[in-house]
């Protein structure tokens, strides 16, 4: 390579960054140094150890009382439940932020989030979101086909993709279209007439009034399918499994996690070699983290510092450094909107895109204007777009006032004040800067008379370090 | 040389002293040799304008009937034709189609129309068919077609707001947001950020990320100076409505007439979900609409710039034909939109009134895909091949 990557020497500090950085949603510089002294196998074990005791997000009650639930939500209760329901999940919307910063299951929560990707899903019930939550935390780590399974038949899922209107003498193949484009084999590697046949497999899948999963046979489809070259009497479960017995499936899947995990750029014959194993091991979910994480390849060079750090993991990222903080909760949710991703609330079946779609000019200027606003303790001006029900504006400029935003940069502050001013601007590289520094300009962050002693001054590099676009990078 | 030019010279100088080397190379290469000085203006009408009650089918009876508290009279109207009236306070349109500067199109929608603000806002967006995942905008892949001749700049396409839309989102190109000039340019005026991009060399060269944020940031912060620079040579005299919409659209109008190079500018006005009480409150905002409609073609005028603007209003659906128990209108399909310019091809109603007789579950059925009206822009306006932007053919329409 022509700048000589392959000769850099990777820190232990730095690879330590890197596999909690990716992990989880990064550590902070006190843990990270306290975590020196272990190999980076043990402290990779201990990262499966600790997701092993986790809790559910309870923060929604069960909706319905015993009276209901024996017969079901009526239309009208049904309505008020949706009225209610964006309010309900933005609360949820903080709720699971604070897991991310505060759970010690960091392995877990942030494969949680992966999943929240994969099979993204968005219904105005905010408890069926929950549950589907919940259920993503609990199998995260397990066998993908009893994820797969447990999302096929999960009510918020089989309501976003219209299941519940599938029926065999008028199939609706929005879940099954998915199923294969999205979930399991990617576009390209099934027919048209595939779709038609699974939509017929799944027919009767649906949600009843008590919201729970419900197969109803007389809307079932008891005809033979021929689906990916077999034929007979499928049902929604023998679908699934075929899905599982294609390499390809495998494939997708270790490719999203690799570029996810890894890198965005992904080499073809680690892929190839991961995907063998992961269809081997029956879809191990831990296994293949394990073998990822654990291998030498992960800790070089070229796959550290080349990831667009998320907004939600940006978020997460300023809570655990500075403690950032917003009097009112609801400026968490529009800082979530303006850099263009809400937990909750993906664009589509698709969800995020990510890597290089996170960024536009409008959305790095923000990214990289952030740490300036909570050092100074500024106001975010964040306009968020009116919701579609919203009455219109009142004759005014603008209708929201600005809620400064609240952080705490002491303790990261205390952590460097024995630095020497001369080493201080290499010391904060090595915390907050992943990707190859070689490059980059010193004096770029520079603070006039800097002292290390001053806590002003160094909390004025840190927040010039966090303006950097290469602190974007993770 | 006048002060005024010597404080934009002298901007430039400075702002080009910061730009790093490699961007300076593309020169003004960027905005492609060829083009002309036409310009696009999208108004996005959000929550679903009821298309219904601004162009008014006064003589149709079905109209009454599906409308007993909501219809509008022919008393409250301004009358266009013998058939059709428009909402009294769309004053500024009635004004606009009596000088031949106003084109109405009917009955514009896509087959399989999806209800949902969200879904159909994304299909109109990004104009794919409804069963597509939308994943770039209509005005994203026109900046896009224009890198085959070297890329244009962010500010190519401007969208009013904090946020960038779906539509001006490439797969390589993105468009530029920004709510205000000056507050947009003092935001990038953060040293360190301006230290980073001028210190910056493109060769990361194993890390196509670092690179891809570094030549953003270098271009965010071009585009930031070359907006603020041409924000404030013309200085509009006209009187906007004391809303935010009127404010925004005061914006696009100094930028045009201050000869900013941008193609494209993109705004929205919300309000339109009118499930309830609709009277009162579309009234209200369409008048908002209409005054600030009215400045902003005031504005174009004097500055000589109208006859190279076209204005395109649209909204993400119409509504349902009859009113609903809360005199209110639920969410419909296919509805009308406007276009508005100083030189129109084709003025006046270009299409027959919707059809209230035959409906689609209480629906009007469109009669013209929407990306028949993209691509008469794409085509005819800012002359680019429509079929690559557009994923498929859709015949070019006469207005323009």
């Amino acid at each position: 390579m022509v700048f000589g990557y392959s000769q850099v020497v990777v820190s232990t500090q730095k690879k330590i960054q890197h596999l909690f950085l990716r992990a989880g949603f990064g550590e902070t510089p006190d843990k990270v140094q306290a975590m020196q002294g272990t190999s980076i196998p043990d402290l990779t074990s201990q990262l499966f150890t600790s997701s092993e005791q986790y809790k559910d997000l309870l923060y929604l009650p069960f909706p319905l009382n015993e009276k209901q639930e024996r017969k079901g939500a009526s239309p009208f209760l049904i309505l008020k439940m949706i009225l209610k329901s964006k309010q309900d999940m933005e609360e949820l919307n903080g709720q699971w932020i604070f897991k991310m910063v505060h759970t010690r299951a960091v392995l877990r929560e942030k494969l949680t989030f992966f999943w929240h990707n994969h099979f993204a899903t968005s219904v105005p019930f905010a408890y069926l979101m929950q549950v589907q939550n919940n259920t993503l935390r609990k199998l995260a780590l397990g066998n993908f086909g009893e994820l797969l399974l447990a999302m096929a038949k999960d009510p918020a899922m089989l309501l976003y993709l219209n299941n519940q209107q599938n029926r065999k003498d008028h199939p609706n193949e929005n879940f099954a279209r998915e199923v294969m484009e999205l979930f399991t084999l990617g576009i390209g590697n099934y027919t048209e007439k595939d779709v038609r046949e699974a939509a017929r497999a799944f027919t009767g899948w649906t949600v009843n009034a008590r919201g729970e999963y419900e197969f109803q046979s007389e809307h079932h489809d008891e005809g033979t399918k021929e689906f990916l070259g077999r034929k007979g009497n499928f049902n929604g479960e023998d679908i699934l499994h075929i899905l599982l017995e294609e390499k390809q499936t495998a494939r997708f899947l270790v490719t999203k996690i690799y570029k996810e995990y890894v890198n965005p750029v992904v080499r073809e014959e680690r892929i190839e070699k991961l995907a063998a194993d992961y269809f081997h091991s029956g879809y191990n979910t831990e296994a293949l983290l394990r073998t990822i994480l654990q291998s030498e390849w992960f800790y070089d060079e070229e796959n550290i510092g080349v990831r667009i750090i998320s907004p939600v993991e940006l978020v997460v990222r300023y809570k655990k450094l500075v403690d950032m903080q917003f009097k009112k909760e609801k400026t968490l949710l529009d800082l979530q909107k303006a850099l263009g991703q809400v937990l909750f609330f993906p664009p589509n079946v698709a969800g995020w895109k990510g890597d290089t779609h996170w960024i536009d000019s409008t959305s790095l200027l923000l990214r990289l204007s952030l740490p300036q606003y909570l050092v100074q303790g500024l106001a975010l001006e964040l306009q968020s777009r009116p919701a579609f029900e919203a009455p219109p504006k009142e004759n005014k400029d603008t209708d929201s006032s600005p809620v400064p935003a609240l952080s705490d940069w002491k303790p990261l502050a205390d952590f460097f004040k024995n630095e020497t001013a001369g080493h201080l601007p290499e010391s904060l590289m090595d915390h907050f800067i992943q990707c190859n520094p070689q490059f980059m300009n010193k004096e770029s962050f520079s603070v006039q008379g800097l002292n290390a002693s001053s806590e002003k001054s160094v909390i004025l590099a840190l927040a010039n370090i966090m303006s950097l676009p290469e602190f974007q990078l993770i | 040389m006048r002060r005024r030019d010597f404080v934009r010279y002298s901007a430039l100088a400075s702002a080009s002293v910061l730009v790093p080397d490699f961007l300076k190379a593309f020169g003004n290469r960027m905005i492609p040799a060829g083009g002309n000085g036409r310009i696009l203006v999208v108004i996005q009408l959000s929550g679903g304008n009821d298309g219904l009650n601004c162009v008014v089918p006064y003589r149709n009876e079905i109209y009454y009937k599906a409308r007993p508290q909501l219809g509008l009279k022919k008393e409250e109207l301004i009358v266009l034709n013998s058939e059709a009236g428009l909402n009294e306070n769309l004053e500024a349109l009635a004004d606009l189609y009596h000088n031949g500067q106003l084109a109405i199109l009917n009955s514009v929608g896509y087959p399989n129309p999806n209800r949902s603000h969200f879904r159909s806002t994304d299909i109109w967006q990004s104009a794919y068919d409804e069963d597509k995942i939308p994943d770039s905008g209509w005005i994203g892949r026109y900046l896009d077609a224009q890198c085959d001749n070297g890329c244009v700049r962010p500010h190519a396409a401007v969208e009013i707001d904090d946020t960038l839309s779906l539509a001006l989102k490439g797969n390589k190109m993105k468009g530029l947001a920004f709510r205000k000039p000056e507050t947009f340019k003092q935001v990038s005026q953060n040293p360190v950020l301006r230290n980073a991009a001028a210190a910056y060399r493109p060769h990361h060269d194993g890390n196509p990320s670092a690179e891809y944020l570094n030549k953003t940031l270098a271009e965010t912060f071009q585009s930031a100076d070359y907006i603020y620079d041409h924000s404030k040579i013309y200085r509009s005299k006209q009187t906007y409505p004391q809303h935010e919409f009127g404010m925004h659209l005061k914006t696009i109008a100094e930028l045009i007439c201050s000869g900013s190079e941008t193609k494209v500018y993109y705004i929205s006005l919300s309000g339109f979900d009118t499930h309830a009480f609709q009277r009162g409150q579309q009234n209200r905002v369409l008048k908002v609409y209409s005054d600030a409609m009215k400045a902003f073609c005031a504005d174009l005028t004097d500055a000589n710039r109208f006859s190279e603007t076209a204005i395109l209003t649209f909204s993400e659906f119409g509504r349902r034909v009859e009113q609903n128990a809360s005199k209110g209108t639920d969410h419909g399909t296919a509805n009308n939109v406007f276009i508005a310019g100083g030189k129109l091809a084709q003025a006046g109603l270009l299409n027959a009134l919707p059809d209230l007789q035959t409906l689609d579950q209480g629906d009007l059925i469109h009669q013209v895909d929407f990306r028949q009206v993209y691509a008469t822009f794409l085509d005819k306006w800012l002359g680019t091949d429509p079929a690559k932007i557009l994923n498929g053919n859709f015949s070019s329409l006469n207005f323009i």
